[in-house]
Formats: C-alpha cells, structure tokens, sequence
C-alpha cells in the first residue's frame, strides 16, 4: 500500500478495524513525518532556488510577473502544507486570509497610507485577530468540522465582498497604487520595475519558507506532529493540544496574508473572487501535487500548476476541469505528490543491485 | 395594534410560508448529506453539484418532451445513478485508507469542481428557466402563495416523510442504523456492506436531485447554484448534528426561517452570514449538533 503523508482527520475509527498500523509502520510513518529526506530536499530546493533565481534573464516580462504570481499562490498552499502536512488541518479556506489581507492593502493603499511598512502592520494585526477568533471556533470543533468552518468563513467572507458596495461589490477596487518601499536607509524598492517586485517577492519566499522550517523543526514542530499523528496521547505528555494548534493555525494565516498583502500591488486591483474556494481550491491541490508535509512541494506545485494553467489557458477555458481532475487523480493514485514519487523512485534505484 | 397584526399577516405571515417552503427543499439536501456521512463518514462536497444536476436535468428532459411529471420520476433516478457511479469509482477504493475521511473530502471536492465545468460545457453559463407544470395561485385568509410552491412543499414533505419511515420503520432502515453503528457486525449477519453503501448513495442523491427538479422552476437553473446551496446545506448539517436524519430536517427548516425572516430587516447577504453566525454558535456551544446520530439512542 502506498505511504500517504495526508493525516487522518479524525474519522471515528471503526471498531474492529483490521489492523493496519504495527509498531513498525507506526515507527516508519514518525521518521518520515514532515520532511522526507532532509538532504534531498534541500538539494530539491537548492536546485529550484537557482532556478528561480535566473530565471527572469531568460523570461520575457509576462512570464516574470506569471512566476510572481506563483509564488504569492505558494504562500497560499505553504500555509495549507503547514496546517495539513503538520497540524493534520484540512482547510479549505485559507484563501479567507489571503484575500482578507489583499482587501486591506488595497483600501490602505487607496485612502490611508503609501507607506509599506504601515500597511503590513494593519495587515498582520487584523489577519492576527480574525486567524484567533475563527481558529479557536474552528480547532474546538474538530476533525471535518474544521474544514467546513474553513471553507464556509472564506465563502461568507467573498460573499459581503460581493454585496457591500463600499468596497467595490463585485467590481472590486481598481487602480491601486504601487509603492515604493524604502528597505535600508538610502535604498527603496521601486516594485514597479518588474525585476525589482519578482526579486523582492522571491526573497520573501525564501526568508518565509527558512522561517517556517526553523520553527517548524523546533519542539513545537514535534508537538504539532505528534498532535497529528495521534492527538488522544499527546495531553497525557503535558502539552494542549489546542494552543499548539492554534499558534500553528495563526502562523500558517499569516503566512497566506503576506500573498494577499503583495498582490494588489502585482495586479493593481482586487476583487471578490481573491477569498473564494478557486484559491482555497488551487492551494491545496497544489500541496497535494508537491507534496504534503514537504513545505517544499507546495512551492514546486504552485510553480508547476501556474505555468501548466497558464499553458492549458491559452487551449481551454476549462480551468476549474482540469484542476478536479488533477485532483482526482493525485488523492486516488498519487497521494504523496510528486516530491514523494521522486523519493520513491530513488529508494527503488537504490534498493537495486 | 391593527398595523402590527397586519404587519404580521402581510408581511411576516408570507415569508414564513416561503422560508417554510425553501427550508423543506434544504431538508431533502441536508438528508443526503447527513445519511452520507451517517454511514460511510464521508463528507460528500459534491452534493450541491448533484443538486444543481438535478436542476439540469430536469431541463434538459423538459427540452426532449418527458414533460415536467416525467422529469419529476427520471431525474432522482439519474442522479441517483451518478451518486452510484462516484461511489462505486471514486470513493469505494479509498474508504480501505487510514485517512479516509481526509483523502475521500478531497476527492469529492475534485469532482465537485469537474461536475461544475461539465455543466458550463454542456450548458453554457446562461441561467436557463424551467417551466412550472402549472400556474396559479392559492389564497387562503389573504395570503397568497403561487401553487407550484405548495406544490413543492408537499412533494419535499412526503419525501421527508418517506424517509423517516424508510429509516425507522423498515427492515432496510434498520440495515442502514446498524452499519452506521458497526458495520463489520452487519456484514458477519450475511449482509452485503457494498450494496448497503451503494443504496445510501443512490438514495441520498436521488434527494438531491428531487431538490434539483422541484426548485428549478422557482429559481431557474446556473452552473453555481450547487455551490450556493452547499454551504446552506452544510451549516444545516453542522447545526442539526452530522449523520442525524432527524437534525437535519429541524435544522433546515429553523435556518430557513432564521434566514427568511431577517432578510425582511437587513439585506440578504447579512441574513445569510447570520444562519452562518448561528451554526458558529452551535459549534461553540454543542460541537456535535443538536440531534444525536443516526443508529445511536
């Protein structure tokens, strides 16, 4: 059988169940939590990185700004990767956060402020507040009901975007600004220079995604796995659950919202559709693809899936088609995402005489 | 006083009646859902999609000349028949899995996302009306309400009904509590466990596709209107306790009426938020629902 790394999320389980879960397995299953192979991962993501990093001499300005645009989608799916890979969290609306914080920008950008730095400030405190009130409800109710309040808080959400005229209803808000964004003393960011802005959002990514794993390796990581892979035992090590999943669920909005934060200034505009389920939808199956519990392989599949989007798009309208059934056929046959296949592949040669 | 009596029979008496009706329609959904999750836990997102199959269905049988009583009859059939074919393909090899409640809600919502396209492709984006076997309105003590809504009312309660008595009076219902209970008990009586499963999807589609046909009319037909539905659908479910027949039917019916009498004060959209606001609050206070499951107690 295959060795998926989505966790349960908490089906009541069967009685009588035919074992399934040795000390062996047990035991295998803890070592591969989370991350694969350190070692290959990071020679997967130092290969990317350098991909990434001179990619633009050999792009033209569409498919510079395309790649920005996968990788605001990875903050996105980094934040379903840490919930679901480690928290064993299904969320279906994670793009709540994202388009949460893209309508803040834009509104600041438009009446209040210029100022960067301003922004991000109102932006991580509002997400921080929404992430705590609706995660504390969410994480109390549980197993499938976290990922129906998940989805239901971002469809309400796009629906009073929808029918509040103040911010642009359906329209949305057009016309935002870019602003300049002043780093050190003496050095500004002018993102309207697309080198600068795809720069700028890559090394984000980076600092973001070695961020998330340092924290992530820490105690707390393992608490959060050990939550995932048997939430009963944990509180009788002392630790509750409900905080550690909590601070990993404020994290991973965070992380989504600084996507939001960024994309106004790619797009010039925002409009309802940033919090419906078609980013909540394109997250996740991008983790799924990459791989879950990887971190990495949300940020390989966003890449994979924008451009492949972005290609099928110029054929076929039928978007929402073909992302179902790259869904289908990762969670029924590949459910390890391709990280996984590749991790497969090279135990298989090397197992070889 | 006088306005306010009148107020109250003119105004307030009218939605209730219309939020009585809708809420009936949701029940039916709601049922499927739950019976779903009832027996095989699993979370079915593509419920609403069936929905909104049924609602296409219905008129593209129109369109071919089964007349609207025919369409009536084929088209739970139908859709009971696609809900068989995604149990049987999609969900039957993953419920073997340790995390099949995760992997089968993904699956479901692939397929949502593909029946959705699929209904664009074959029918357009355009919302396509469907007509009313018959027209005419019924009065009684002032109030006037369109028949084909009484209409629907009845059919959605009799099939309410007829449910109840299929679960809680019959010998196939008490099949389907005892696998919601424990199913390898069942299976060792002789039973066959697939077949059981097999019936729980036909028949909870079938609901939602009798949801599609009797609504169409009054709301026409669009590729999103399962979408809209679900997440009413599923805050129904959440209220009235996932896997409980009986919940499922009072929690519609009560956001339903939550939902029609505040959009008479404040705009739709925050009376939507408001059922949503009420479900966060069940979940707050009573995480399981309000109603216990189906084959406990």
């Amino acid at each position: 059988m295959l060795q998926t790394n989505i966790p349960n999320i908490g089906a009541k389980p069967r009685p009588k169940a035919p074992a399934r879960s040795g000390i062996g397995l047990r035991l295998q299953q803890a070592m591969q939590s989370g991350q694969s192979d350190p070692r290959q991962l990071r020679w997967v993501g130092l290969v990317m990185l350098a991909v990434a990093a001179v990619f633009p001499l050999f792009g033209g300005s569409f498919f510079i700004r395309l790649a920005i645009e996968a990788l605001l989608l990875g903050t996105v799916a980094l934040s379903v990767d840490i919930l679901l890979g480690y928290a064993g969290l299904l969320s279906l609306g994670q793009a709540a956060y994202f388009g949460l914080a893209a309508y803040i920008s834009a509104l600041m950008y438009l009446h209040v402020t210029q100022s960067f730095w301003l922004v991000s400030l109102v932006v991580v405190t509002i997400v921080g507040v929404f992430s705590l009130v609706i995660g504390a409800v969410a994480i109390r109710a549980k197993g499938v009901y976290f990922a129906l309040i998940t989805f239901g808080t971002a469809e309400i959400l796009s629906k009073i975007a929808h029918n509040t005229r103040a911010i642009g209803g359906s329209d949305g808000l057009i016309g935002i600004p870019v602003p300049q964004i002043p780093v050190l003393p003496g050095l500004r960011l002018d993102l309207s220079n697309n080198l600068v802005f795809y720069y700028f959002v890559l090394t984000a990514l980076v600092l973001i995604y070695l961020g998330t794993r340092r924290v992530l390796d820490t105690g707390f990581g393992s608490v959060l796995r050990a939550i995932r892979d048997n939430s009963d035992r944990v509180p009788y090590l002392g630790y509750n659950p409900f905080w550690y999943k909590l601070i990993g669920y404020v994290m991973a909005a965070q992380i989504a919202a600084f996507g939001g934060l960024i994309y106004p200034l790619l797009r010039g505009f925002v409009a309802p559709h940033l919090f419906g389920f078609e980013i909540s939808t394109k997250a996740v199956v991008v983790s799924l693809v990459g791989g879950i519990g990887t971190l990495l392989g949300p940020l390989v599949g966003s890449v994979i899936i924008t451009f492949l989007e972005s290609v099928i798009g110029s054929y076929t309208e039928r978007h929402l088609f073909v992302l179902g059934a790259i869904f289908v056929v990762f969670v029924m046959f590949l459910p390890d995402g391709l990280l996984g296949l590749a991790r497969r592949l090279a135990v298989r040669r090397r197992a070889r005489p | 006083m006088e306005d306010l009596l009148s107020y109250l029979h003119f105004v307030v008496l009218p939605q209730m009646i219309d939020a009585l009706i809708i809420g009936a329609a949701l029940a039916l959904v709601a049922l499927g859902l739950t019976m779903i999750f009832g027996l095989l836990e699993v979370i079915n997102l593509a419920h609403g999609d069936l929905y909104m199959l049924g609602g296409y269905a219905a008129f593209a049988l129109l369109g071919w000349g089964t007349g609207y009583w025919g369409a009536l009859i084929l088209v739970p059939l139908l859709i009971g028949l696609v809900g068989w074919g995604l149990e049987e393909v999609g969900i039957r090899p993953l419920l073997a899995r340790a995390d099949r409640a995760t992997v089968t809600l993904l699956l479901t919502f692939g397929v949502s996302l593909m029946l959705r396209d699929v209904a664009q492709v074959v029918w357009g984006t355009d919302t396509h009306a469907v007509a009313a076997p018959f027209s005419g309105i019924t009065g009684f003590a002032q109030v006037f309400v369109p028949t084909y809504r009484l209409f629907v009312l009845g059919v959605s309660l009799a099939a309410i009904v007829a449910t109840w008595w299929l679960i809680y009076r019959t010998r196939i219902g008490a099949v389907l509590r005892a696998t919601a209970v424990d199913p390898s008990m069942v299976a060792s009586f002789g039973i066959p466990i697939r077949w059981v499963y097999g019936f729980t999807f036909i028949y909870g589609c079938g609901l939602a596709g009798l949801a599609g046909v009797l609504l169409s009319p009054i709301y026409a037909v669009f590729p999103t209107m399962g979408h809209d539905f679900l997440v009413l659908a599923f805050a129904v479910v959440i209220v009235g306790g996932m896997g409980s027949i009986i919940g499922a039917v009072v929690a519609a019916l009560f956001l339903a009426q939550v939902q029609g009498l505040a959009s008479l004060w404040i705009p739709p959209v925050w009376a939507e938020t408001l059922v949503y606001c009420v479900m966060l609050l069940v979940l707050v206070l009573r995480p399981s629902g309000l109603f216990h499951r189906i084959g406990e107690a």
